[in-house]
């Protein structure tokens, strides 16, 4: 189906199933809904893109919209477009200008990561922060890892399989949470497989979240250019997040216009790419007993990507875990979503049927791709929440990767 | 990306779903893609079996299970015909789904409900959730439609002046209506039914409702008694008002079909199917009247997928299984023949009571809901069809839809898991 098929406003038959499955619009009235803010005022904006609803704002981004459309219309880019028209006239508070530079906040935190995290958690400070900026002293703060992904990963001697892997870490694994990528290298050593990495852009979706296009369009453009060196080169790009992966590989498409197809066979979620090795036989599946039970949260940007639940196959391989679909739909903190003063509480009234998954099937762990999404079910629910690959490599056997 | 499963249904409605829900209890491995999320949760949430007599459609039908059976027999080529033989097992089997997970539906003694709407005529149908199940309306000493002044496309003196002119109730009956306050602002019923999760709002709109309550009386409400099909507002409502309160049918999108959709998702996802939603198979692979694969495509990256069994489930022209251009129609993913006639598709008043052709049209099977050409010939061995890809019903006029998805997609469903290794 081609971009202009998806944006076309025809095919957009007033069902309102969008509005009905949209998790803001059920939680507050303070968001018109993404029928509304998309094709509704995409007419208007056709002729005036100044007809932008300031209500716009409160779209999580979450692209259940354009999930569940039945007609294939691409609400929520419209609905992105449209914030992205909004700050380009009315500019962006300073607050989100800092929120959606994930990479540099990173960057900026490598100089004293421990030192970070404690005044992150300092309570007179976040006080100050949410009053100066408007970021919510609610919400718990991402940690710091001491070392990022690039500085710790150190490539392992495997044998020769004659298959290159090159991995896009994305920010949260190279600043916040390094163990998911050392976990994906653990596993495709387990399976002989060497993996590349190198430095890329953030892929921009906190850019495209606040409405910065213009910056997220500058990133992709680069970051395309390096996929596509390394595509040429005979390499297939794993990803561990589900949002830089549907990021590169459909918002630079849809938002941007930029030619993404060489990604589409080439780029997999690790999951993905572990159940072909295992469709051609070539999965090493011998895991040792986990006698866990986790509960598993679908992250919103892997539903967008249409692909099921590539993780699910593979963990079922493992002996002894059990995994529990908490189905509750979206966590609610959405990216940057949920730092901000005036939309934690929409965030947390969100997450709700989370809590209550969690709490009626008792687990004690879960597991989700999201590292936003895993820090929002630590939030609400205190359990200890790990990437689906943590899981995994405990399985193949060395280091503790539940540990946290 | 390719994907193998033991069964493969493309569509999410209520069909689709009866077909998973029944294929993964006989042990097979379910896979179930959608482009969006079925028109299931358009629908009344209600299951519609046979709404009115044959040869006079002004009469509610009293047995629809008998009026089934005589229609088989003079309309032979309607869906009911190929699925009559488990149209009663598929029903039992619909009921302890919903029973199983807590959300009943009810009948009426085998015959038909006659639900109020939000206009307040009163609609036939077979088979009702708890909250909807209003039993006789003859029977009722009373009756208080409530509204919502935050709430669109609901308005209680409508209800009631049809209701009265509709001679249902006893000439003595009382009936009033009320406008309460949910807090403020303007709400969807997605919203309202939201902010009635909290006891509190509950505890505010008992205490407006209290004051006008006469004995006896029963309350009518829009849907919006709770998000989801496990909530326990409608029955929190009635437990603290002392009366017994009842949804009615409105508009899409309306809760109740909404919570149907929710619940069987949820069923099937935890007898192990595997639901991708947002995913759109545009074409197949066929040879030698086999399917071999479904090309899909998700978030514009092609998938692969092989089954044993095909079961299609993309409903008609508006869930877009069915596409047209003048004077043509076929099915979307295997070109399979629709036919269209010579006459116009539509009839000339939008409310014709003899219905628009445009909804009868589908795809022709045989007992095995295998597709089949005009001369009876099985085009594709192993794919089936179900629900409203069916040709040859007037679900509109005939209050038939649902009823046809329940026994379709459980027939095929039982059929795709008896196919052996």
């Amino acid at each position: 189906m081609s971009s202009d098929y998806r944006l076309a406003l025809d095919n957009c038959i007033k069902c309102s199933i969008c509005v009905s499955h949209c998790p803001v619009a059920r939680v507050t009235d303070q968001f018109a809904g993404p029928k509304q803010n998309g094709p509704d005022l995409e007419r208007f904006r056709l002729e005036e893109p100044a007809a932008v609803h300031p209500s716009v704002g409160y779209c999580t981004n979450c692209k259940g919209c354009d999930v569940v459309c039945p007609s294939g219309v691409a609400v929520s880019a419209m609905n992105c477009r449209a914030r992205g028209e909004y700050v380009s006239m009315h500019g962006a508070p300073l607050r989100d200008k800092i929120l959606a530079r994930v990479d540099r906040m990173g960057r900026a935190a490598r100089l004293a990561p421990s030192l970070v995290n404690r005044l992150a958690g300092l309570r007179p400070l976040r006080l100050l922060a949410e009053k100066m900026l408007g970021i919510s002293a609610a919400m718990i703060m991402p940690r710091y890892a001491q070392k990022t992904f690039l500085e710790l990963y150190k490539p392992q001697n495997v044998g020769d399989t004659g298959r290159k892997v090159l991995y896009y870490p994305g920010c949260y694994v190279n600043y916040n949470a390094p163990e998911v990528g050392l976990a994906l290298a653990e596993v495709l050593a387990h399976n002989n497989i060497r993996v590349e990495v190198e430095q890329f852009d953030c892929c921009g979706l906190p850019l495209i979240a606040n409405g910065l296009l213009d910056t997220a369009r500058d990133q992709a453009k680069k970051n395309l250019a390096k996929l596509q060196g390394y595509i040429n080169r005979g390499y297939d790009i794993v990803t561990t997040c589900p949002s830089c992966h549907l990021t590169l590989r459909q918002e630079y498409r849809e938002l941007f216009q930029l030619n993404t197809d060489p990604l589409h066979e080439k780029m997999l979620d690790v999951f993905e790419y572990l159940s072909v090795l295992l469709q051609q036989g070539k999965l090493v599946t011998r895991f040792e007993e986990l006698p866990l039970q986790v509960g598993y949260h679908r992250p919103c940007h892997l539903k967008a990507a249409g692909c099921g639940v590539p993780s699910r196959e593979i963990l079922q391989l493992i002996p002894g875990l059990r995994v529990a679909d908490l189905d509750a739909g979206c966590c609610g903190l959405a990216g940057t979503y949920g730092f901000k003063k005036e939309k934690y509480a929409i965030s947390q009234a969100i997450g709700r049927n989370v809590f209550n998954a969690v709490k009626e099937l008792g687990v004690r762990q879960a597991i989700s791709e999201c590292g936003m999404c895993q820090l929002q079910i630590h939030h609400l629910t205190g359990v200890a929440v790990y990437h689906p690959l943590q899981v995994l490599a405990q399985a193949c056997g060395h280091g503790k990767w539940l540990a946290k | 990306m390719n994907k193998y499963t033991d069964v493969l249904i493309i569509g999410a409605g209520l069909s689709g779903l009866m077909a998973a829900a029944k294929a993964a209890e006989q042990g097979k491995k379910v896979m179930l893609v959608a482009k969006g999320m079925g028109a299931v949760g358009l629908s009344s949430g209600c299951i519609d079996l046979w709404g009115y007599n044959l040869e006079d459609p002004n009469q509610v039908c009293q047995d629809p299970l008998a009026e089934i059976a005589r229609l088989c027999a003079v309309n032979p080529q309607h869906p009911y015909a190929r699925v009559r033989d488990v149209l009663e097992e598929s029903l039992l089997f619909f009921r302890r789904v919903c029973q199983e997970n807590g959300y009943p539906y009810l009948d009426h003694r085998g015959g038909n409900w006659l639900l109020p709407t939000a206009l307040g005529t009163l609609r036939p149908t077979y088979l009702a959730p708890a909250s909807m199940a209003l039993g006789d309306l003859q029977q009722v000493r009373g009756v208080l439609v409530v509204g919502f002044r935050e709430l669109k496309d609901f308005y209680p003196d409508v209800l009631a002046a049809n209701l009265k002119k509709s001679g249902v109730l006893q000439a003595n009956c009382p009936l009033n209506t009320l406008m309460v306050c949910a807090g403020g602002g303007e709400l969807t019923p997605n919203t309202l039914a939201h902010r009635l999760e909290n006891p509190v709002v509950v505890d505010r709109i008992v205490d407006q409702i209290k004051p006008h309550l006469l004995p006896g009386a029963v309350l009518l409400l829009p849907p919006v008694l709770g998000e989801r099909w496990d909530s326990q507002v409608a029955k929190n409502l009635a437990e603290k008002l002392g009366h017994p309160v009842y949804e009615v049918a409105n508009i899409p999108p309306a809760l109740p079909g909404q919570r149907l959709q929710q619940m069987l998702l949820h069923h099937v996802k935890g007898r192990g199917v595997e639901v991708v939603i947002g995913c759109t198979v545009n074409g197949a692979r066929v040879a030698d009247k086999r399917c071999t694969e479904v090309l899909a495509t998700g978030a514009g990256k092609p998938i692969k997928i092989s089954a044993k069994t095909v079961i299609l489930a993309t409903g008609s022209f508006l869930g877009g299984g069915l596409e047209s251009k003048p004077g043509k129609a076929w099915e979307s993913i295997f070109r399979l023949p629709v036919e269209t006639g010579h006459e116009k598709w539509s009839a000339r008043d939008f409310l014709s009571m003899a219905g628009h052709l445009f909804n009868q049209m589908g795809i022709k099977v045989n007992e095995h809901l295998r597709p089949v050409d005009k001369t009876g010939e099985v085009i594709i061995e192993n794919v089936m069809v179900t629900g409203a890809n069916l040709a040859g019903c007037n679900h509109p006029i005939e209050k038939c839809g649902n009823g046809v998805a329940v026994a379709s997609g459980y027939k095929a469903g039982k059929l795709a898991g008896e196919v052996g290794e």
